[in-house]
């Protein structure tokens, strides 16, 4: 095994981690903000929301990412002068802006339908039981709602953030230069295709395993009322019994 | 048909006395399901009325209709100050009311319900004082004494830092009514608060509400318990198919009842 090539191979694609990392921060969290903003919209329930909303969802869940960065990067630019005409032409001339508007686009469609479910799961009585004591519509999402559909969307959040940092590789289709464009390029130059990708796969498992730590962290500090109570709550409850 | 009932459901009494809730001609239906055809009652200050039926008799919705948890179809009610009416327009559609008016209402009903409803991912004590905070926008330091307090008053105050889940039914159910008085409302609503618990959990619950009643608070009271509603309430209302088949002082209505269907209830009940 050619450990010099390995190390050498390793240190170049972690100048590519700066943008992977830029391009999947960026998307995931414009893609949340939309994706909430789209559930919320869902709640209202009238057909001229809902049904815009569930062919955006069932168009960008139903295409390969792919395929929707080279539509935005290639197929836009075939309506150059119209985009100029909007002033719009720095924005969809640039790959990058372009890959952040796909991955946005595409995670907004998941994240939406993830914290539906979380909306979906939080139980009729406890919104019953904020209405009942005069809260607004808002106040009731603002601190009941909200609050217990989003820790409960989390895990599945958590999921997705993973998949849009393996989702910006495909980014490198459209020459950015993200971990995965380095590693096309090196193989390019060296033929060591096997040994470039094992490497650029290590650098993505290391990544997500930190993500998924953190997600956990975060799920098990927001969720101390899903755990089972602790010996001591446990003795006391057991004690408050008799 | 029943006999006058005890004070005629009138927003404004003869007297200038005005009740502290009153229910005039409510009708709901879900559907083509009529549950409530045309209710009325009143209750005065400090009254305790209990409301009796068998299952599918309104009982339930009625209550919930006077929070507004449901929109009559049709009727007045009457809280405190506040006054909605509500009728179906010419189409048939049933009137929205004023969102302000529903919220000012609702912040002097305070509501307990069957399975409890205690917000989960929040503490006994932020379930107490969330509403008054939120609400009525009172500082929190006033409200977290007065929450305290109350929590003390129904016997968890221990308990005040855990999660709904980690309590048992009965101590849920008590903190719940925690939640309800730490509004100030002018009348409590209980749906059925004890059909959901375990026998051996019922009994201190029902304390919590006697000692409510004995401090003269008004109170709506759904219950299946028989006992409560003979030595607790002042008044007691059997509502029989969307309808109130008979009402009265709880002696009248437990030891001389005049409907057949009333004399079924209570026997089956037993």
């Amino acid at each position: 095994m050619d450990v010099g090539f390995l190390v050498d191979t390793l240190s170049q694609l972690m100048r590519g981690v700066p943008l992977t990392l830029e391009l999947a921060a960026t998307s995931v969290s414009l893609g949340f903000i939309l994706a909430l903003a789209l559930a919320l919209a869902l709640e209202t329930r009238r057909r001229f929301i809902v049904w815009p909303i569930r062919g955006y969802v069932a168009t960008f869940r139903g295409t390969p990412l792919l395929v929707q960065i080279f539509l935005i990067y290639y197929g836009l630019g075939q309506f150059r002068p119209a985009i100029q005409a909007l002033g719009l032409w720095g924005f969809f001339r640039a790959p990058f802006w372009c890959a952040i508007l796909a991955l946005t686009l595409n995670t907004a469609a998941y994240g939406a339908e993830i914290i539906r479910g979380g909306f979906q799961s939080v139980p009729h009585g406890q919104i019953e039981a904020a209405r009942a004591c005069g809260m607004s519509r808002l106040l009731a999402y603002r601190r009941i709602i909200l609050p217990i559909a989003l820790r409960q969307a989390l895990p599945s959040y958590g999921n997705e953030i993973i998949l849009m940092i393996k989702g910006t590789s495909l980014t490198s289709i459209i020459t950015l230069l993200e971990i995965t464009g380095i590693a096309q390029q090196i193989i390019s130059q060296t033929y060591r295709a096997v040994e470039v990708f094992a490497c650029a796969g290590a650098i993505y498992l290391a990544m997500n395993y930190l993500v998924a730590q953190l997600v956990a962290v975060l799920e098990y500090r927001l969720s101390p009322h899903l755990r089972a109570p602790d010996i001591e709550t446990q003795a006391a409850i057991e004690g408050g019994l008799h | 048909m029943s006999e006058a009932p005890a004070i005629e459901p009138k927003e404004q009494a003869e007297n200038g006395e005005r009740p502290a809730v009153a229910v005039i001609d409510l009708h709901k239906s879900f559907g083509a399901v009529e549950v409530l055809k045309g209710v009325s009652f009143a209750a005065r200050q400090g009254d305790v009325v209990s409301i009796l039926g068998p299952s599918g008799s309104g009982k339930s919705t009625m209550l919930r209709c006077i929070n507004l948890l449901e929109t009559p179809d049709s009727g007045t009610i009457a809280v405190g100050e506040e006054t909605l009416r509500f009728a179906k327009d010419r189409n048939g559609r049933v009137s929205t009311p004023d969102r302000r008016q529903v919220e000012r209402l609702r912040r002097s009903t305070g509501m307990v319900f069957q399975s409890f409803n205690l917000w989960s991912h929040r503490t006994i004590l932020e379930n107490v004082i969330e509403a008054p905070i939120h609400v009525l926008k009172r500082p929190r330091a006033e409200c977290v004494a007065e929450a305290e307090a109350l929590l003390a008053k129904v016997g968890i105050a221990d308990r005040r830092h855990y999660y709904p889940a980690h309590l048992s039914g009965g101590q849920q159910q008590r903190a719940a009514i925690a939640r309800a008085l730490a509004m100030q409302p002018k009348v409590l609503l209980f749906d059925e608060p004890t059909s959901s618990l375990d026998p051996e959990l019922v009994g201190e619950v029902l304390r919590v509400m006697r000692s409510l009643a004995d401090e003269g608070r008004t109170m709506l009271v759904v219950t299946h318990e028989m006992a409560f509603a003979r030595d607790v309430s002042s008044h007691v209302l059997f509502l029989h198919q969307g309808k109130i088949d008979e009402e009265g002082a709880p002696g009248q209505i437990f030891g001389a009842p005049k409907s057949e269907r009333l004399r079924q209830f209570l026997s089956s009940a037993k």
